[in-house]
């Protein structure tokens, strides 16, 4: 993902009318109270921090352009977070697959450390990063918002679940993640 | 009757309402198997909480402003049509330029129907890396090396600055395969090969080093840059892949 061309200068011509300040002073107090708590999220879904910055920074630009806050915006912002994400793996696959002809593409991650690279501490985010990794994509994001105190209705708007049942479901979870950890160890 | 898994989590994360709370509470308090199983929770949520942090990276600097100039900006929509036009331009010449592709039989018979089909050039020596179809493209993190395992009989590493965010690696098809994490790119090429590659570095990588065959070639770290001389011809760097060039 390209970075972003810095912002144009808001006198030029707007294409919305003019924010009104209570929804502008809505939207700084949603990003001082989300913007870092997503980025994390993002982040540690992606071990891409220029990913995850572009894609929390894409949700936040994409809610002042509504010009008006979605019913739950903090859980809209997740969602469109974890869209954008979505979006953006399939596009950069598909490219690499037009990149790179079948016999020659061979992608994964976190896989191929060199001797020089074996630190403990690079090791264990590995580890990490390798046990997230076998998580179905909604115990993973259950456990990382829950991770940054997102409350169960939050959690369960911006994941679609009954919110009645979100507490099972981050006990599963978070044994399945222990499990992947454990697995780890004794990974090649 | 014990407590559920259900209502274990809720007690441990404060989202039982008042009168459940309470009764949760009472029983825990008098069930030695729930407060062992509570405690238990709250320790793995602990370990597991502890073992993400491990995954964090600093956030960049924006602001609430700068977003809300971006939402501001107008042509943002026509920005992404026209990088939507382009990506698809993009992926009709990946797809052309695709081994065996349908794309090359229609494009031709549309030229030939047209009446301005050209003669056939010579046939290369040598595949130039512009006119590649196979690659690889990385968005690279605070390092990464690209390690190519093979001294050719010759050819070269045509070594270019970006704008882009992504390395990008091309090279005539067959000539290698690839295998790639955020931190390490390797290029497996063949050792008696004499194929050209192009790589595309981002001027903002903070770190990128290329080793052929264990051996240092290349080196960017910030705006320090450890390589052969630039080809002002080119712009480029040129890295010889054989023991003395070709």
């Amino acid at each position: 993902m390209r970075p972003r061309a810095p912002a144009a200068q808001p006198e030029e011509a707007d294409p919305l009318p003019e924010a009104t300040s209570s929804f502008h002073d809505r939207f700084v107090e949603l990003f001082d109270a989300h913007f870092q708590r997503l980025y994390r999220i993002m982040n540690r879904l992606s071990g891409e921090p220029e990913l995850a910055a572009d894609v929390v920074q894409e949700a936040f630009v994409k809610l002042y352009r509504r010009g008006f806050l979605p019913e739950a915006p903090e859980a809209w912002l997740i969602s469109v977070a974890m869209n954008l994400f979505r979006n953006e793996r399939t596009t950069r696959s598909r490219r690499l697959r037009l990149l790179t002809p079948s016999r020659g593409e061979q992608v994964h991650g976190g896989r191929l450390p060199g001797p020089e690279e074996a630190t403990s501490a690079e090791d264990s985010r590995r580890r990490v990063r390798a046990a997230l990794d076998r998580l179905p994509e909604r115990e993973r994001s259950l456990l990382l918002l829950h991770a940054e105190g997102y409350r169960y209705r939050e959690i369960a708007r911006a994941l679609k679940l009954n919110q009645a049942s979100v507490g099972t479901l981050l006990a599963r979870a978070r044994r399945a993640f222990r499990e992947s950890y454990q697995g780890t160890r004794h990974a090649p | 009757m014990h407590l559920d898994d259900e209502r274990i989590q809720r007690l441990l994360h404060g989202e039982l309402s008042g009168a459940a709370h309470d009764s949760a509470r009472e029983h825990v308090a008098g069930c030695e198997d729930c407060r062992r199983r509570l405690a238990e929770a709250s320790r793995e949520e602990a370990e597991t909480f502890s073992l993400f942090r491990e995954l964090d990276d600093p956030a960049p600097w924006t602001s609430a402003g700068a977003l809300a100039a971006r939402g501001r900006a107008p042509g943002g929509q026509r920005v992404r049509s026209a990088a939507a036009f382009a990506i698809a331009l993009g992926l009709a010449g990946a797809a052309y330029a695709l081994p065996g592709s349908p794309l090359r039989g229609w494009v031709a018979s549309v030229a030939g129907w047209i009446g301005e089909r050209r003669p056939p050039s010579a046939p290369a020596v040598e595949v130039a890396p512009d006119s590649a179809d196979a690659g690889i493209a990385v968005v690279p993190g605070p390092q990464l090396l690209i390690v190519f395992t093979s001294r050719q009989a010759a050819g070269w590493v045509r070594i270019a600055w970006t704008d882009g965010a992504e390395v990008i690696v091309r090279a005539p098809p067959g000539a290698a395969t690839f295998t790639s994490d955020v931190h390490r790119l390797v290029i497996d090429n063949h050792p008696g090969a004499a194929a050209t590659f192009s790589i595309e570095i981002p001027r903002q990588a903070p770190r990128v080093e290329i080793e052929v065959e264990g051996a240092r070639v290349f080196l960017k770290e910030g705006p320090r840059v450890i390589a052969p001389p630039l080809d002002p011809a080119s712009g480029a760097y040129r890295v010889p892949l054989a023991a003395s060039g070709p």
